[in-house]
């Protein structure tokens, strides 16, 4: 039984400052003064956001919406954004990222969760995360934002790419945005249809709302045809990389303005060199030269290697693996751009070698 | 006295050698897992628990009873916070579980040299170039000759009495080697290159001092205990952890059958060359598990230089099939009791005062 109710903890965040000054300074161990705040409530921490499971419930077979109560230390999060959700397993703390359907004021927030299928994390926190359990989360992070100007705005999602879009959108409507609003949901089946009852519901509430649905498992998939007749002057889209590129390709080739902005997810799309060339790796920490491919990411070569080195969202999201490139060249693995500035910092899930490299690993 | 009786290896045994070291650090990994991330947690309790209630006695004043166990308390606290968490955790030991309590690159311990500097002397130069005369440090720190190979000067006839004071200030010693002041002194660097580092060093003494030797006494004046009594247990706990890391870790590599290199060994030198060194360089100590965990596991000398970034309660299991990897390839295994090896190492001391030994 926690000694302080969780929303006095939250207040109590601010009053920590002199404590955090002294830990940023080395006054004071932050893991000790963790310690000490815990017997106050167990999500009560310095700087790391822990979150409390508030409820859970299933939104789609296969998405599962979770409400979370977090501590004082999430700042500036905003709907719409991704935060890492931390998991132990085996003794390893693993990271997953998912997006904020819904932030309020008083630290609840919502992300929602789809099974994928052998996934380790996320079964792991649709079948085990228990209502009452706490989490430990990241920061949040992402800039996919709202437009700025009141004019007619196209959602495209696919699969769970509704989540960061649902997140916007939400909060545009509850803020009285008027201007039409169009959703395009593309699932495969209709047991996917996530949100769909809330999503009909705002339909009906605001006129200036439409929601679409489009099951690529019925053949419906997102054609130029299709998108050309969704209006909207602003497009938001989100999904995985296939879809995203053909609806942000679709749209230039339309030749349609407005502002355009796009998120996709994993499967990382790997950007492959025309054909994988031996490499020498080099890891200088540990003093280990290995032969690598300039096809793979840094991150797992180095893992086969024998190397544990700090990783996030394996996405190149959350600089967890961030790394000096003592010398060589690194291909970016999402946009092959080239990187050859000696340490500079670089993300090693994210970055192949483009030749011979050295890693301050 | 370079007393080994190890076979030289052919390039093609070498790299065998090499691959059945690596082999066995590859089956390790791939059971890390859930025992070594509690194990490690267990062991930071433990710290807490042993300086923690070791603060609480000192605060009865000199009473003999709690100010003795007070005072052994914390400095048992320091010895395994400095050794069996700080060092292995600063090793990367245990980045693998991705916990930023226990990763390698954040630890601060609870010494007087700054973690960073530690991470460069000790993992990067005093690991990669083991015993090797002029590329590591460790050896002899600059005040100790230790072996015959190293070119004799007139400073080291008095050197059981340099090493009595390196002893008593061991974690001073440890600290300032960063700094490096012998080639300040010479003018091989200049005062611009130490002045941050020196500036690094006296912001993190300046908070070792203020801790145990400022707040706790003051917190003992407010209520109203004997602050000299805490004042004292903290300055004979910091002394008792010098003297007893600077028992370990001279007998890791100093001992009687422990070999130095010349610079020269490093040109291409091969990952099983590599192995080979650690090996013949390092030096085991035999004992209980009591005597692993106090000496955080550098008991395990030999296995700690082959393997420094695997978790230190693996060196146990390891050590068994190391040393049949040894006897396997005709190398010498160095292993002796504690009182043993660090008598050899006070012989060493004693020998190599004298420029003559060096021609013997």
């Amino acid at each position: 039984m926690p000694l302080i109710p969780l929303s006095l903890a939250r207040r109590l965040s601010p009053a920590l400052q002199p404590l955090r000054r002294l830990c940023a300074g080395g006054w004071l161990r932050e893991a000790d003064v963790d310690l000490c705040l815990r017997l106050l409530h167990p999500a009560l921490r310095l700087n790391r956001v822990y979150a409390r499971v508030e409820s859970r419930r299933w939104v789609a077979d296969d998405m599962l919406a979770i409400q979370l109560r977090c501590n004082g230390n999430a700042r500036g999060w905003r709907a719409g954004q991704h935060v890492q959700l931390y998991l132990q397993q085996d003794g390893v703390r693993h990271g997953r990222s998912y997006s904020l359907t819904s932030v309020a004021a008083d630290g609840r927030i919502e992300v929602a969760i789809k099974r994928q299928p052998g996934g380790r994390l996320s079964n792991l926190l649709l079948d085990h995360l228990a209502v009452g359990q706490l989490i430990e989360l990241g920061q949040a992070f992402g800039d996919f934002a709202w437009p700025q100007e009141p004019r007619a705005v196209l959602l495209l999602a696919a699969g769970s790419g509704i989540t960061p879009l649902l997140g916007l959108l939400r909060e545009a409507l509850a803020r009285g945005f008027s201007a039409p609003v169009t959703l395009l949901h593309q699932v495969r089946h209709r047991g996917q249809q996530a949100f769909a009852e809330e999503l009909q519901a705002l339909a009906a509430r605001h006129a200036n709302f439409q929601v679409q649905w489009a099951f690529s498992g019925e053949g419906e998939r997102l054609s130029a045809e299709r998108l050309a007749a969704l209006p909207g002057e602003h497009v938001r889209v989100c999904g995985p990389r296939g879809f995203v590129e053909q609806a942000c390709g679709g749209w230039h080739d339309a030749g349609r303005g407005g502002s355009l902005q796009s998120e996709s997810f994993s499967p990382l799309p790997v950007l492959a060199d025309a054909q994988a060339r031996a490499i020498r790796l080099s890891f200088a920490r540990s003093q280990q030269q290995v032969s690598g491919s300039s096809n793979a990411s840094l991150l797992e070569q180095a893992e086969a290697a024998g190397l544990r080195p700090a990783h996030g969202c394996r996405q190149g999201i959350c600089t967890s693996c961030t790394c000096l490139l003592l010398a060589g060249t690194v291909r970016d693995l999402r946009s092959g751009a080239l990187f050859a500035e000696p340490n500079q910092p670089i993300r090693l899930c994210v970055s192949a070698p483009h030749g011979d490299v050295e890693i301050d690993l | 006295m370079t007393a080994r009786l190890d076979r030289e290896l052919n390039p093609a045994e070498l790299e065998a050698f090499g691959q059945e070291l690596d082999a066995l650090r590859q089956r390790t990994l791939a059971d890390l897992g859930e025992h070594d991330a509690r194990y490690i947690r267990r062991v930071r309790s433990a710290v807490r628990l042993c300086c923690w209630s070791g603060r609480a006695l000192l605060m009865l004043g000199w009473f003999p009873p709690t100010w003795l166990l007070g005072t052994f308390l914390l400095g048992l606290g320091k010895i395994l916070e400095n050794m069996e968490l700080g060092h292995n955790v600063m090793h990367g030991q245990y980045d693998w579980m991705n916990d930023p309590e226990f990763s390698g690159r954040q630890y601060e311990w609870d010494i007087v040299g700054p973690a960073d500097f530690w991470r460069h002397t000790h993992n990067h130069m005093h690991h990669t170039y083991t015993n090797v005369l002029g590329m590591d440090d460790d050896v002899g720190y600059g005040v100790v000759r230790l072996f015959p190979e190293q070119r004799w000067k007139p400073f080291y006839r008095w050197q059981p009495l340099w090493v009595t004071i390196q002893a008593l200030l061991f974690q001073y010693a440890v600290a300032i080697q960063h700094l490096r002041l012998d080639k300040l002194a010479k003018g091989r660097i200049s005062k611009e290159e130490v002045a941050p580092l020196a500036r690094q060093f006296g912001a993190k003494l300046a908070r070792q001092w203020g801790k145990d030797y400022l707040v706790f006494p003051l917190l003992a004046l407010l209520l109203g205990a004997n602050a000299l009594a805490v004042l004292t247990g903290n300055l004979v706990a910091n002394l008792l952890r010098n003297l007893w890391t600077f028992l370990v870790i001279f007998c890791g590599h100093f001992t009687e059958k422990a070999a130095v290199f010349a610079p020269e060994i490093l040109q291409g030198e091969t990952r099983g060359h590599w192995y080979l060194r650690q090996l013949r360089g390092s030096s085991n100590l035999s004992g209980g598990p009591l005597l692993h965990i106090l000496t955080g596991n550098l008991s395990h000398q030999i296995e700690h230089h082959l393997f420094p970034d695997l978790p230190a309660r693996r060196y146990a299991e390891l050590a068994r099939e190391v040393r049949l990897i040894a006897e396997r390839y005709g190398q010498h295994y160095n292993c002796g009791t504690l009182w043993g090896q660090f008598a050899t190492v006070l012989r060493r001391i004693w020998i190599y005062r004298l420029p003559s030994a060096g021609m013997a």
